[in-house]
């Protein structure tokens, strides 16, 4: 649920980077915090538990500078990936303009990844949307344990399981060492300031 | 692939599993490792290989347990609840006592109880949204405490003059669909006008038989399962009064205000019988010969 202060010529949306746990958000939204120091607007702010975990969100606002004479602000949030914090899922998740979903791209993750995103989508449909029309960009994650030997589903069988209905963009990454992590923040951003143009126009 | 190169592979794959914080399934290829080595006849230090992995696993099973056992919605720093409350209260609405229960709302929603029961005790002053906020402390009460928690606060505020008969009607209708809803039977007190509720307060405080000591049994911390026996020194109606010694700093530490205490017994000179109490102040004796000490007023809430 975007917000258009037009008195004061601001665009503030939401982005949500979701998928199962020990996939990769969190490191995701570390990395956009070291590289992108120019364009945080504050502290990034994670709440861990017990083994690292994320527990509720993390959280990062960043400025993306001006569109069309406003200022577009992001809030950029992870949800816990347990399945036991579905109900923190599911509040992280309202209001969400954009959405990232990491998937591991270890074998061993495979039934994770397709569970996470019929959560997803059970969740958005919860609020009223759907994951086809909500703006979504795909992460397959950890790519860059493949030099050490550890079995990866392929690119292919990735975006077969989870991709094959959806067809949006996805990103073959490694959010540990950065690798793709600011493309697929970008094309997330690109295809949610489209969506959110398209309902301006609506609105007007 | 040699069967020492596939335990290799498979160790290998275990410490990544592990480093990437996916303990079930590093326990599980530690297993089959352990199940390969097994099957090797003439390996060496094949002993010493197997216990080492055994401790591996039985140090991710301790570590998983410690995950599973983590406090699903520990408290946060006030600082962090306030970040919580303004990104996660959506109305924008201008009013602000409107602004405060959404907030308080949202506190409770990610299981900041302690807080939102803070803000939602402070929003039953205004008349305006005192049922909603009692609404939701009972909610709260369901949640963190028990429905019999739930119940003794709605029968507080029976006894309150600030609530009006229409409030504490709307209340306990919203108590019986809970209780309800959970299959709980308690009779809660019908809302009376002010006189009738006086007599029946004295009445509740007469039926009550004077208590000379009673005996706790702690279901956790240090005393866990020990029952520790007090002497009352003064029981005003269901409210008794206790000294607690400074040198028993353990059970002073234990007995904070709030704290429920499910299995207590009360000693009195016709009988022993069996109840649970809540604290409801614990003061610092600051003057005479028990300077030092501690009085603790509990409430007896069933027996």
């Amino acid at each position: 649920m975007a917000i258009f202060n037009l008195k004061k010529r601001v665009i503030e949306c939401k982005i949500v980077y979701y998928g199962p746990g020990r996939c990769g958000k969190t490191t995701n939204l570390e990395y956009i915090f070291k590289a992108y120091k120019k364009q945080i607007k504050g502290e990034m702010v994670s709440i861990n538990t017990e083994g690292d975990r994320t527990l509720f969100f993390d959280f990062l606002p960043i400025g993306l500078g001006k569109v069309k004479g406003c200022d577009v602000r992001v809030q950029l949030y992870t949800v816990p990936g347990q399945v036991q914090y579905s109900s923190t899922r599911k509040l992280v998740l309202r209001g969400v303009d954009g959405v990232v979903f990491v998937a591991d791209s270890l074998k061993v993750r495979r039934e994770k990844n397709m569970e996470s995103l019929q959560d997803l989508q059970k969740n958005l449909k919860e609020y009223g949307s759907s994951v086809f029309k909500t703006p979504l960009v795909m992460q397959f994650n950890k790519r860059d344990l493949a030099g050490q030997g550890i079995p990866l589903m392929s690119v292919e069988q990735m975006a077969r399981d989870l991709n094959r209905q959806l067809k949006v963009p996805y990103f073959e990454t490694s959010a540990f060492l950065g690798q793709g992590v600011g493309q697929t923040l970008k094309e997330c951003m690109k295809l949610t300031l489209q969506s959110l143009q398209k309902q301006v126009q609506w609105a007007q | 692939m040699s069967v020492k190169s596939q335990i290799e592979l498979l160790l290998r794959e275990a410490e990544i599993y592990r480093s990437q914080g996916l303990l079930v399934e590093a326990k599980g290829k530690y297993n089959v490792a352990v199940d390969l080595i097994g099957k090797l006849d003439q390996a060496k230090n094949k002993e010493a290989l197997i216990q080492a992995i055994c401790r591996k696993i039985k140090s991710l099973t301790i570590s998983y347990h410690q995950i599973e056992r983590a406090q699903e919605a520990p408290q946060m720093p006030p600082k962090v609840q306030d970040l919580v409350k303004n990104l996660f209260s959506f109305s924008q609405d201008k009013d602000e006592d409107k602004a405060a229960l959404e907030g308080a709302i949202t506190l409770a929603k990610f299981g900041q109880y302690d807080r939102a029961l803070e803000e939602f005790n402070e929003l039953t002053k205004k008349d305006s949204l005192r049922v909603v906020a009692c609404k939701n402390i009972l909610r709260c009460c369901f949640s963190v405490y028990s429905p019999e928690e739930a119940v003794e606060r709605y029968k507080k505020w029976l006894k309150d003059d600030l609530y009006s008969k229409e409030q504490l009607q709307k209340i306990r209708l919203f108590l019986e669909d809970l209780l309800d809803k959970k299959g709980i039977e308690i009779q809660l007190p019908a809302v009376l006008d002010a006189d009738e509720a006086t007599i029946d307060q004295d009445r509740v405080d007469e039926d009550l038989i004077d208590i000379s000591s009673i005996g706790i049994t702690f279901e956790g911390g240090p005393q866990k399962g020990q029952m520790v026996e007090m002497e009352v020194s003064f029981q005003s109606g269901n409210m008794i009064s206790l000294i607690v010694s400074s040198k028993d700093r353990e059970l002073i530490e234990s007995l904070k205000v709030g704290f429920r205490l499910n299995d207590v017994q009360f000693f009195s000179p016709i009988a022993i019988f069996q109840g649970s109490g809540i604290v409801m102040a614990k003061t610092k004796i600051n003057s005479g010969p028990k300077r030092g000490d501690y009085s603790l007023d509990i409430k007896i809430v069933n027996t």
